[in-house]
């Protein structure tokens, strides 16, 4: 490597480096356009059933009392705020929390999978992050198969009688770092290198976002773990009317 | 005097929030302000009249031709009209249009790096670089992938902003009402739609208490504060759900808002020329074929 290579390459490290610290933002919602039409179509009908059976259990509860339609819709809110609130990290970036395990724990991942659908739909027309034709593909990255894994690995830590706080916390962890799993799967399938097909390409897309995605489910599962505890402490009434345990 | 202090306090808070829709945004948007200048522009957007329906048309063709057309040209038309319409006729500041455009684009880069660069054990490509373990290069045709590939996207979030930057998103409600989305869902979104304000106003006041409190001075408090914050907020949003259905109830609600909607009809002038204006694009897109 002659010394103009290395300048050019530490030009270019410094700028993904600069892009990767500050601007992780949305990092993780697939933008418009960025997938052919073939793969949103794909990834949309795989919601599907998902979705159906989250609305059945919403439609139910609903004709059940009401009453549960503000507190349902309430949470659909909760999750967007949630999502959009600026987290604390140590750079002074700015990112976002996603939320997902959270809302799982909380709200069960049926009912996450359609309230995820309408927060990442808000999110494309109120914040522009993600998009209309990549919502099959967030919305299954985000509001089912992340919220399914958190939701799973809390059930059964708890059946085995782990502690809570670790419990809450590679649940949340756990389930955002499989959020950034899946959709570097969506993005390696999408565009698959020339010359190495789609593993190679999973390395890179997966490689490019762990520089910010890791930290941010250390931080996520962290701040999962306070807002359990602080819940639990002085909530018990409000997590009985909506059957957390 | 306590009268002058909440006088005094009440046109503080007034400058405050002129302040945040007024000042200008440099590049690259704020998340100070709210964060719902989207809503805000299409709000006083200047084609806010346009029916929604052929708005959410328009747009949504545009990004249909843009994705299915897969070619620079068009993409390139698809950022030209999405321009001409929000800021030409829109009437939207143009370093505001570009702020609203910069969102997207940490993601832009970093997908498109993914795309434009590869990794190898032997020395390929026109550029290459070696690293410890192999070769990362790029070739004359993944730069310019990756080029369209950000001209794509880039069309497609504009064609996107036709629609969003002009169109408040209960309107955009009521048209898939009528495209019979399923009641219930539209429901939970003009409700959601609504609450989100709500919570996102109170969690910015306990986000102020607490910053006047040092709350936010070290990492660690950050963290503490953030998740009192997020609690307490899942408390206030479901008392006040319980709140807003008495209130609801109240005013007879029975599981469907109804709004006074105006019946819009679509000047026929409008959709022939966005008839011949999608004609020509196909026409375009046939002979690049």
């Amino acid at each position: 490597m002659n010394k103009r290579e290395k300048t050019f390459f530490s030009a270019l490290l410094m700028f993904v480096g600069i892009f990767g610290v500050t601007a992780t933002a949305n990092a993780m919602h697939i933008m418009e356009g960025y997938l052919p039409p073939a793969y949103c179509a794909v990834w949309g009908v795989i919601c599907l059933p998902f979705l159906f059976l989250g609305f059945r259990n919403l439609n139910r509860q609903v004709k059940e009392s009401r009453k549960s339609m503000t507190m349902i819709a309430m949470a659909g809110a909760f999750i967007f705020v949630i999502s959009s609130l600026k987290i604390p990290s140590v750079t002074g970036s700015c990112s976002h929390m996603t939320g997902t395990g959270l809302g799982a724990m909380l709200f069960g991942p049926a009912a996450v999978s359609v309230l995820g659908i309408i927060v990442l739909l808000f999110q494309a027309l109120l914040l522009a992050h993600g998009g209309l034709s990549s919502l099959g593909a967030n919305c299954f990255s985000m509001a089912i198969a992340g919220p399914i894994v958190s939701f799973l690995i809390y059930k059964g830590l708890k059946k085995a009688n782990v502690n809570k706080k670790v419990t809450v916390f590679l649940a949340a962890a756990i389930g955002d770092l499989f959020t950034y799993c899946v959709t570097s799967v969506q993005l390696a399938m999408a565009y698959p290198s020339p010359d190495g097909g789609f593993m190679a390409s999973l390395v890179k897309f997966l490689g490019i976002f762990a520089a910010t995605q890791v930290p941010l489910a250390i931080i996520e599962g962290i701040l999962t773990v306070i807002v359990v505890m602080a819940l639990e402490s002085f909530a018990q009434r409000e997590l009985k009317a909506i059957h957390f345990n | 005097m306590i009268f002058r202090g909440r006088h005094h306090a009440h046109t503080h808070t007034q400058d405050h929030h002129g302040h945040s829709h007024s000042h200008r945004h440099r590049f690259g948007h704020s998340h100070d302000t709210g964060g719902f200048s989207i809503d805000y522009y299409a709000v006083n957007s200047g084609i806010r009249h346009w029916d929604p329906r052929f708005k959410a048309a328009f747009s949504m063709l545009l990004l249909l031709c843009c994705l299915l057309g897969n070619h620079p040209l068009i993409s390139l038309i698809s950022v030209v009209t999405a321009a001409v319409i929000t800021v030409g006729m829109g009437r939207l500041a143009v370093d505001r249009y570009i702020s609203v455009l910069t969102i997207p684009l940490a993601f832009i880069i970093m997908g498109s790096l993914a795309v434009g660069i590869n990794f190898s054990r032997q020395p390929l490509g026109d550029w290459n670089l070696f690293l410890h373990w192999g070769y990362m290069y790029v070739t004359r045709e993944s730069l310019m992938e990756m080029l369209f590939l950000m001209l794509k996207v880039l069309g497609a979030v504009s064609a996107m902003f036709i629609m969003t930057l002009s169109t408040p998103s209960f309107e955009l409600f009521s048209v898939l009402k009528k495209m019979h989305c399923p009641t219930l869902l539209v429901e939970l979104m003009h409700m959601i739609y609504r609450f989100i304000f709500i919570l996102t106003e109170v969690q910015r006041n306990m986000r102020v208490a607490a910053e006047s409190r040092l709350g936010f001075c070290d990492f660690r408090t950050s963290c503490y504060s953030f998740g009192q914050i997020a609690s307490n907020l899942f408390v206030v949003s479901l008392r006040k759900a319980n709140a807003f259905y008495d209130a609801m109830e109240a005013r007879c609600y029975e599981g469907e808002f109804v709004f006074l909607e105006e019946d819009s009809v679509v000047p026929a002038k409008m959709i022939l020329t966005a008839a011949v204006y999608f004609a020509a694009l196909f026409l375009l897109w046939w002979f690049l074929r």
